[in-house]
Formats: C-alpha cells, structure tokens, sequence
C-alpha cells in the first residue's frame, strides 16, 4: 500500500472511530476557542501538526518495511490475535463486514526504517466468526490482564454490537514519547 | 417399473436376502449410552474452545466431555455435589444477535447440563482459570466482568440465582481464599480481599500494600493454590507467598526461582499455564526458556522443580518439544500433565520425572489444563 493510501484510509478509519459526537465535543471544546482567538493565521494545514494523530499519519512519518501478513511486521510487537490483513483487511483496516472495536489495548513497537518507537492501538474486528488466519502472539510490553490497557490477553470487541471476535488490526497513534 | 428398472434390481433382491441370511445369526447391537465411572483424582480436564475433554491421568482414555462454548472461561468441578460450574455467552445467532451470558451447572453423573443461571451479560472471557472462583462455601460462585469496567458477579448456585454485581476497578483475576472471601491482583501492584456477607453482598475490602510494580516486573496473572494460600510469581521468576488469615492479607518477601547462572543465561518461566504446585510435597513446577524480557508467553523447554519450603530447585527435566501447559495432579504421587508445542500431552511422573505414558490425540488443543477440582 502506498504512504498515500495508507494515510487515506487511516484517517477514513479513525474519523469512523471517533464519531460524529466527538467531533461535535472536540469543536465546543476550549482549544476552538483558544484557536479562533488566534485568528485565521493558525487555522489550516498549521493546525494540523499540533495534533499527535494527525501529525503521526501526516507525510513525515512511518515509513514502512516488512510484510503486514507476518507476525514478524514491526507493529504486532505485542499483537495477540489473528491478523486482519490475512483476512480480507490490511494492517489497519477490518474486513469487510467486521466492525472495528473503539476501545482497544496500545503497544510501543520500534519501526526499524526509522529507528523509533510508535505507540500502536491494537483494535479488534468484531461481529463475524474468528478469521483463524495468520494467528500471532507477540508480547513485548504486554502485561497481564489485571492491567487492561496493556493486555492482549482480553476479547477486546467492547462498544460493538457483538462481541464475536474476528481478527486484529494495529493502528498508528503516534510516536511514543517516553516509556512504553 | 420398466423391464430394464426390474432386471437391474434384481441383483438388490439377492443381495438384501445374502445379508439377511449373513446378519441372521447375529443379535442386533442397539445404540446405548456409555455410563461415566465415579471421577478419579488421576481425572482432569483439558480444556478447549467447545469443550472440557475428561481423560484418566492412569490410562490415556478419554472418559467423556463437558460441553461449553468458546467464552467459557475456567470450569469450577466440585464432586462433593456431583457438580460443575462454567459460564457462557451465547448470541441467538451465532456471532451476531442478542446476548445472553449465563452460568451452566454440568451434572457430573452424566455429562448433561442440568441448570442455566442468568448473569449479566458482562462476562470475561478467554482462557483463565481464575475468572470464576468457587468460594469456601460451596454455595457463591465469583465470576469475572469485563466490559471493558472490571466487576464481579456474584451467583448463589445452590437457590440457583444471581445475587449482585461488586465494581472491582483496576482489579482481576481471582483468588477464593475463605468460606466468603477472595483476592484478587490489581494493576497498582497490590491485591485486594473482598469478603461477602451470607447474601453475597460485598462486607468489607481491604487492599495490602503494593509489592510489585507492574512496569518493571508484574506477577502473572495466573495464580496457583498451595497448602497455605497462593503462590504468585512474577514475569522475572520472583516468587511471592499469599496467605490470608480473617481480614488479614500477608505477602512474602520475594525468593527467586533464578540462581546468578541462571540469569546470566536468561532463564525465564513463560507459557500459557506456565506453573502447577503439588500441595501435599509442596513443590512448584515450573516451564522455563530462554529469551529476552517480555517473553512471559513463550514455551518451555525445560520444567524446573522447586521445593517451595526450603526455596530451591530440587530438579529439572529436559523437554523434547517445547510444552505451554503444566499441570498436577493432586495425588499422594503426583503426575505432571504436561501439553507440548507438537499438541500431545505428555503424562510425566511428578516425583520422579519420568514419562510414564503420552496421549497423541488430547483434542484440539488446550486453552487450559484443569483437575476435576474447586480450585485447580
């Protein structure tokens, strides 16, 4: 997939994931206001980079290497699951008819073209029989389930309108800035 | 029938009387149910996606099955009542549909589920053996929630009915430790003991002091029963003793399972049910490898034997197929249960560390191995 393309359908993805009520609170929040005091010179493409998201996805970062089938590919660091890009979806998008679970556990995983290390949300696709493709267990930073937000080890398919797990994805969030 | 349709059925005709003459001899077998045998210490259970599989540890032979579905956690077995406990989550249509998630008493007489209890439709699910916990009582049942707030319910499987919902937050996994009380591990490093009144409603909590930190060094969430509370150890080999004595929660000073060496040659436990103790000679048995940090997942390649009294390795066997699942029987002689990467389960002479027979065929794989027990 080309950085265009990835950049397009991750961002299709994650305006899905937050909704329209996230973007009705993200506007009446404070920073609108604080933006709109600043004038249109800070609107635009020079808001943009302020924001971790959209600054992580933007053309400057994650440059990709390796096969998004193999549980080797750098971001399933601490992916346990079956991966949806063996499943009719990609490293970061469900497969048709699987609906991607909002809530998710996050891993810090080093990307070897660049050297640094990325916070990865691993969200489920949910609502279709297991995908029982391409099963990983990878565990690097992954921590027991007393400690949710780091586990694998959870059915995380919460807020879908099943709980049936089919595969998962691993999703860019940005770039981690201290421990993982 | 035309010429052709008849002389072609003649050859059925001769056929159909030479069989009634060959089977004439014979009393025809009738379709009969096979009557399961009074459950034996060397019984256990391995567990899979749709079902428990009951095999002999003293044969090989395969005794029956506890069925169930792929969100069944662990199954609570208590052969006092010839009963066993597990839950389930069921949609009306497969992945897709309404919800409903309830507890299934098995009776262990024949196999057949007797009685449905409704939950809330909050169960957690995958391979733990510690999201249910039977407590001392025999009557309240403990389940775990996850949704993705962390809770309790709480089921009274003698009236058959659901009692209420306790909010466990930062907290899982669980741990009966009384009549009415249990532990469980909480993300901050500390463990938390709630006790409930004879309603099931929660009566007091306490938490300990925190004795790991989750980012350096966190204990698996996969506690086993000793002869004196649990035993909890961490991803790092540091092993911790838990008991608890009326409200009062103590937790040892750590002892490690790892010599200098050992650590220069990055030993590490790791599996998917990495630990199994045999309470009466209190030894801990343990799946070890060797790998880097956050590893806690991986098979082992050997199983180390610790004599938890005096805190040291008394033995070690070497494995031909790297193994993810231990378990022991609880017998005056233990046999060790031991599930490898190839999807045979080897049985192993605990004391002695000898294979004394290996089943090829156990199903299709473990999510668990379980005895036929309240807390194994």
């Amino acid at each position: 997939m080309n950085l265009t393309r990835l950049i397009d359908s991750s961002l299709a993805w994650l305006d899905r994931l937050t909704g329209n009520g996230s973007r009705r609170l993200a506007r009446a929040t404070s920073r609108r206001s604080f933006l709109t005091r600043l004038g249109t010179m800070l609107t635009g493409a020079a808001i943009l980079p302020l924001l971790p998201v959209a600054r992580a996805l933007s053309a400057e970062s994650v440059q990709e290497m390796g096969d998004p089938q193999s549980c080797d590919y750098w971001r399933y660091c601490a992916l346990g699951g079956t991966l949806c890009s063996c499943c009719g979806g990609t490293m970061n998008s469900c497969p048709p008819g699987s609906e991607p679970s909002p809530i998710a556990w996050v891993g810090t995983c080093r990307n070897p073209v660049d050297d640094r290390d990325y916070l990865i949300s691993y969200n489920d696709c949910c609502g279709k029989s297991v995908c029982e493709r391409c099963g990983c267990h990878n565990t690097e930073r992954e921590r027991p389930v007393y400690y949710p937000s780091k586990t694998s080890s959870v059915l995380w398919c919460f807020g879908t309108e099943s709980r049936a797990y089919h595969c998962t994805v691993g999703v860019v969030l940005g770039e981690a800035g201290g421990a993982g | 029938m035309t010429i052709t349709m008849r002389v072609a059925s003649l050859p059925l005709l001769c056929l159909a009387f030479v069989g009634q003459a060959a089977f004439g001899q014979l009393k025809p077998e009738m379709v009969r149910n096979a009557t399961l045998a009074e459950p034996r210490p060397s019984w256990f259970l391995v567990k899979a996606d749709e079902g428990s599989y009951i095999f002999d540890g003293d044969t090989g032979q395969m005794q029956g099955l506890i069925s169930h579905n792929f969100y069944t956690t662990g199954v609570v077995t208590l052969l006092s009542r010839q009963e066993a406990y597990h839950v389930e989550s069921w949609y009306t249509k497969h992945v897709r549909g309404e919800r409903n998630d309830v507890v299934t008493i098995t009776d262990m007489t024949d196999l057949s589920p007797k009685a449905e209890i409704d939950i809330p439709d909050k169960a957690g699910a995958l391979n733990f053996r510690h999201h249910i916990g039977m407590l001392g009582d025999e009557r309240h049942l403990v389940v775990f929630n996850m949704t993705p707030a962390q809770s309790v319910s709480i089921v009274d499987v003698i009236d058959r009915q659901f009692d209420g919902e306790i909010s466990t937050p930062g907290c899982a996994i669980i741990m009966p430790t009384g009549d009415r009380s249990f532990l469980m591990i909480c993300g901050d490093g500390r463990l938390q003991l709630i006790t409930l009144d004879e309603n099931g409603r929660e009566a007091s909590r306490s938490r300990t002091e925190p004795f790991f930190v989750v980012e350096e060094d966190p204990v698996y969430d996969r506690p086993v029963l000793t002869d004196k509370g649990w035993l909890l150890v961490s991803h790092g080999g540091q092993a911790y003793d838990v008991s608890v004595s009326g409200s009062r929660v103590t937790v040892s000073r750590p002892w490690s399972l790892l010599g200098d060496e050992d650590r220069e040659e990055e030993w590490r436990p790791g599996g998917a049910q990495p630990f199994a103790v045999h309470r009466n000679s209190t030894l801990l048995y343990v799946l070890m490898h060797q790998g880097k940090v956050d590893t806690h997942h991986e098979p082992g390649t050997e199983i180390w034997v610790f004599d938890t009294e005096r805190k040291k390795r008394v033995g070690k066997l070497s494995l031909e197929v790297a193994a993810s699942h231990l378990l022991s029987s609880q017998e005056e002689e233990p046999k060790l249960y031991v599930f490898d990467q190839d999807g045979k389960l080897g049985i192993y002479d605990g004391h002695q560390l000898k294979l004394i027979r290996s089943i090829d065929d156990p199903g299709p794989g473990p999510g668990l191995l379980q005895l036929l027990a309240r807390d194994d």
